[in-house]
């Protein structure tokens, strides 16, 4: 079975960076869990889910920054504010997302 | 940040257990950055770039705390020596449990089916080759033939490992039973009427002084209370038993009712 470092692996083999989202920690009723991960590329591709809805594209475009800069940063996804709209992603919790760069020749150490 | 990625890979593929400690969030003068990461397997560090020693043992007491309770966790930790803190978040992964059934009768079947469906690793066991064959167990990971208290002797039993008995006769499970019950396996079931079970933890205590919280560790008769008819519906009870087992909870209706 493939896991999501599998392509982590073959974006970093292409001397791409990614930006792999993580959710840390979450409150309240939150549509994944802690430990679901999301990859996001350079071009905005998503690959793996932390949810959906307009949460994962808030975290998408700061992991497009987060690219850019090649420096993680964390970011808290609030699903309280859109209770008014329709989207099925509406849970009412909060999550915090750790979105970090991974590039070839980053120090991994081994 | 290949070399991490290759490494992650592997454990994957070897059903490894493994802790990768990343640094989310620390004070300015603590040392760290976030980002940095560590990552330990067996106990001990196999990759990283966190390079302080005191937090890395901090680090690795904490791994071991979080793969024991397989659950993935955000953690403040005092970096050692620094008045600073640091966010370490602690990903699991989890080795896949893995499932041994003994008894490859007609619950065996559906329940390897299921249990496969729930990424266990299975081994099925029977003496009799006409049970224990890859027509009947397609899915199976492992299929042994052999004297099933024999044969679980050489089995390595881990604290990710689930032992179903469900044999053909009581006196195949009893033996088995007493082949695995100092072990460390997370979940041992056993099935049987409660008279024959009784009878069995009766002889357990008399003969061999198995101390009490060993004999209660044994979830005999065997499965959830849902009533079950077929062995279908058996099948269904005991993996759901492992599941509560493994992932707590306390098998109530979520509505109360």
């Amino acid at each position: 079975m493939d896991t999501i470092y599998d392509q982590v692996k073959e974006f970093l083999d292409k001397g791409e960076t990614v930006a792999v989202a993580t959710i840390v920690s979450t409150k309240g009723s939150t549509p994944r869990e802690v430990g679901a991960k999301m990859v996001v590329t350079a071009w905005g591709e998503i690959l793996g889910t932390i949810g959906g809805g307009c949460g994962e594209a808030d975290v998408r475009r700061e992991a497009i920054e987060v690219i850019r800069t090649r420096k993680p940063r964390s970011v808290r996804v609030d699903l309280l504010d859109d209770i008014s709209s329709d989207s099925p992603a509406v849970c009412g919790g909060i999550m915090n997302v750790f979105i970090d760069p991974w590039w070839k020749e980053k120090e991994g150490g081994t | 940040m290949i070399d991490l990625a290759q490494e992650l890979i592997q454990i994957k593929r070897e059903g490894a257990a493994a802790v990768l400690a990343t640094i989310t969030g620390a004070d300015e003068n603590g040392g760290v950055e976030p980002g940095q990461k560590c990552l330990i397997r067996d106990g001990k560090i196999k990759a990283g770039s966190i390079h302080d020693g005191a937090l890395l043992r901090a680090i690795l007491k904490e791994a071991d705390t979080r793969l024991r309770e397989e659950r993935s966790k955000l953690v403040p930790l005092e970096i050692p020596g620094t008045k600073g803190r640091a966010e370490v978040f602690f990903e699991v992964l989890p080795s896949p449990p893995k499932l041994i059934v003994v008894g490859a009768g007609h619950i065996a079947v559906p329940l390897v089916k299921m249990a496969k469906i729930l990424n266990y690793h299975v081994t099925v066991l029977d003496d009799r080759l006409q049970f224990a064959n890859r027509e009947r167990f397609p899915d199976a990971d492992e299929i042994l033939v052999g004297d099933m208290a024999e044969t679980l002797k050489g089995i390595p039993i881990t604290p990710s490992t689930y032992i179903v008995l469900i044999t053909r006769g009581h006196q195949y499970d009893e033996p088995c039973l007493r082949e695995i019950v100092h072990g460390s396996a997370k979940y041992i079931g056993m099935i049987g009427s409660r008279r024959r079970i009784k009878a069995c933890f009766q002889r357990f205590r008399d003969e061999e002084k198995v101390a009490e919280e060993v004999i209660q560790r044994v979830h005999a008769p065997i499965g959830l209370d849902i009533k079950t008819e077929t062995p279908e519906e058996i099948a269904l009870s005991i993996l759901a038993e492992t599941i509560k087992v493994r992932r707590g909870g306390t098998a109530q209706s979520l509505s109360g009712r």
